[in-house]
């Protein structure tokens, strides 16, 4: 009984707080990481010489890299600059970049999936470029890249945790701090964990739910 | 920026010793999630229903849950209450083993399941048992086809070893943070220590490349 | 129409099989004589392909009997089925080489790991039997780098060097380039001409009438008709059965 009124009323509440840190730590990060992974995906497919270079310089670094370190490059790197970020700033801005790199991977991939010759029949039909794009590639390209950007966001999910490293205490910081004054380590994680599982399995069968819901007959056939 | 060269140069052999300590995790991790991994993928591909849904179930676990939660998990909670002594580099090991084999199971599935029924079927129509097809057609091939996606899940152990930091390991980004507080040289020395990953990244895949050519089968293509 | 003849290497009882709601085997029976040769023809999806992967269990029949050399086979017991398999040999319309083995461990495989032969007789077994089937200089190749012909060749040695007291073979060329049909056919002759006995399902008649000592047609599950190939192809009792000998005999030019 003890052990369930030391759950109810001091380890929940405090999970709580620290479960709805990690919301407005990952709301943020996905939808940037993706905007950003369209925009460089789209770069190192479409731009010319240097740009895509360089696109693909920063994909590079940025999936080769481990992010706990990016993180730490951001938190206590940038001060060297003079740029001072708030934990919460750092992990934000860290998840966004390093997010992104591994969004473009699978938005390059769906961009080059796109059969070449759909794009010489939009030209021929006398479709401008922005046309082309509005209503021949994005509409594929979005649901091939679909489950791997999905699958990317689940993981974003998961290393969210990470925040953790540079002071920005989410639901897991919150389960060190709890842990470590009760020592009741093992129920405080199994249930920050179960929070996590709850989070990533619902979000998964979102995306599920999603890719069937756009999903076309044959489509996953017909690729380049 | 000279201080920054110096503080990295003064540094490197402490962190050098630290990416041993590193490869030291990412092996054990790697190996430990071979050796689980392979029994759980044939578990839940020919196993009854009620395996599968256990090993199902230890599958959404370990890819469910975050790694930092699981090495406080593991190591401040489920080794302390079972009395288990473990440094904290074989706790972070055998976590990050455990959450491969997770992983790599669902790799050598998809291995197996890509392989042409026929082959199960001209082994049972010699009269092999199922274990036998398993270990000496199956796997044998569906090993070889998982060499790209094990190149792919050792370059992510690598980078998840880093968080074993949080354990106090003393890998490189351990030794980096450390050297960094004493010095304030942060941005230089954590630089550095990205490009070391780097460095073991390329090194290990071209490593896995090169295994890839050696057990090629010629002319295989499934 | 059970045949019941005590001297049949290979009997066969009311066979039946269903996938989902749909019955592809209708209660067939049917039996071979040690060095007979029985084929099977008749329109795809007749359940040719079902009859034979039930004979050797890859498919299970919902019931039916199997008896090979006068004994009844219980598919349940393991053991009994492994052994049984090992005195079945099949040939695949596809195949079906291990591809991550070259010819001669191909055929070694079944003798090394299977029946437990030392690794030295069975190297030298399989590579008799390569040499049987033509393919000496081929030993050390792997299936990719086979053609056709050669490929379903490597099959049939890596049966033969199991000893099957019977051979199943599943429309052996259906799968290959019509000019390297010949090279597996001469095969066949061959195992024929030295007292093989042998079910086979193809749509070769030609080749079918020339070798089989019975010919048997199945449509739909059934066997509608059986006999000797002069009277199955030219003067066969049933309607359906002459139906379909003259448009395939019309086809192959055969007459």
């Amino acid at each position: 009984m003890e052990e369930f009124a030391y759950i109810q009323h001091e380890v929940l509440p405090s999970l709580f707080q620290g479960f709805w840190i990690s919301i407005l730590l990952i709301i943020p990060s996905a939808s940037a990481g993706l905007l950003i992974g369209i925009l460089v995906g789209a770069l190192r497919v479409y731009g010319s010489g240097p740009v895509s270079v360089l696109a693909n310089l920063y994909v590079a670094l940025f999936r080769g890299i481990p992010l706990v370190v990016q993180l730490f490059i951001w938190y206590f790197g940038l001060p060297y600059f003079g740029i001072y970020f708030s934990p919460y700033l750092a992990s934000v801005f860290g998840f966004s970049l390093c997010s992104g790199a591994y969004h473009s991977e699978y938005i390059r991939g769906a961009l080059q999936s796109i059969k070449k010759g759909q794009m010489l029949a939009a030209q021929a039909l006398g479709f401008t470029k922005v046309q082309m794009l509005r209503s021949i590639i994005l509409p594929q390209a979005l649901r091939r890249a679909l489950p791997g950007c999905g699958n990317e966001i689940v993981y974003l999910i998961k290393y969210s945790s990470l925040a953790y490293m540079v002071t920005c205490i989410e639901l897991t910081g919150k389960g060190k701090i709890l842990a470590s004054h009760s020592f009741r380590y093992t129920e405080v994680f199994l249930i920050v964990g179960a929070f996590y599982l709850a989070l990533v399995t619902v979000a998964s069968l979102l995306l599920r739910h999603l890719e069937n819901r756009l999903s076309l007959p044959g489509f996953e056939l017909h690729k380049a | 920026m000279p201080e920054g060269l110096i503080a990295i140069a003064n540094a490197l052999p402490y962190m050098l010793k630290g990416s041993l300590v590193t490869v030291g995790v990412v092996i054990g991790a790697m190996g430990l999630g071979l050796i689980l991994g392979i029994p759980l993928a044939v578990g839940l591909m020919f196993g009854p229903g009620w395996l599968r849904r256990i090993l199902s179930l230890y599958v959404w676990f370990f890819r469910g849950v975050p790694l930092l939660v699981l090495l406080f998990l593991f190591y401040f909670g489920l080794f302390a209450l079972m009395e288990i002594n473990l440094s904290a580099f074989s706790a972070g090991t055998i976590v990050l083993g455990l959450i491969s084999s997770a992983y790599q199971s669902q790799i050598f599935r998809g291995a197996i399941s890509s392989l042409p029924q026929g082959q199960l079927k001209a082994a049972r129509a010699l009269g092999m048992s199922d274990s036998k097809a398993i270990v000496y057609i199956i796997l044998p091939q569906a090993l070889r086809l998982s060499i790209p996606a094990w190149s792919n899940e050792y370059s992510i152990i690598l980078k998840d070893s880093a968080v074993t930091y949080a354990l106090g390991v003393a890998e490189i980004m351990a030794r980096a943070h450390f050297v960094a507080s004493r010095t304030y040289q942060h941005l230089p020395l954590y630089l550095a220590a990205g490009l070391i990953y780097l460095v073991l990244t390329y090194m290990g895949t071209r490593l896995l490349r090169l295994l890839e050519d050696k057990v090629r089968i010629p002319g295989y293509s499934h | 129409m059970a045949i019941i003849d005590s001297s049949s290497v290979l009997k066969v009882e009311n066979l039946r099989k269903s996938f989902g709601d749909k019955e592809i085997l209708k209660g067939l029976s049917l039996s071979v004589r040690k060095g007979e040769v029985k084929v099977i023809i008749g329109p795809s999806g007749g359940g040719k392909s079902t009859l034979l992967q039930c004979i050797n269990f890859l498919v299970v029949p919902d019931e039916g009997e199997v008896w090979l050399e006068g004994k009844k086979i219980s598919h349940g017991k393991k053991r009994e089925l492994y052994a049984y398999r090992q005195q079945v040999g099949m040939i695949f319309q596809d195949f079906n080489l291990f591809d991550h083995l070259n010819a001669l461990e191909n055929v070694q495989i079944g003798l090394v790991r299977v029946k437990k032969c030392d690794k030295a007789e069975a190297r030298a077994r399989a590579l008799a039997e390569l040499q049987r089937v033509g393919l000496a200089e081929h030993v050390l190749q792997y299936p990719a780098q086979l053609s056709g012909g050669q490929k379903q060749r490597v099959s049939i040695a890596r049966a033969l060097a199991m000893d099957p007291k019977v051979m199943l073979l599943d429309e052996p060329t259906s799968a290959l380039d019509p000019e390297l049909i010949g090279e597996v056919h001469a095969v066949i002759k061959d195992l024929v001409a030295n007292g093989m006995t042998m079910l086979m399902a193809t749509h070769q008649i030609g080749f079918a009438s020339a070798l089989a000592d019975e010919i048997i047609f199945m449509e739909d599950g059934y066997i509608v008709e059986q006999g000797p190939p002069a009277k199955i192809l030219l003067q066969a009792e049933c309607a359906r059965t002459r139906e379909f000998c003259a448009k395939i005999t019309k086809i192959s030019g055969d007459s």
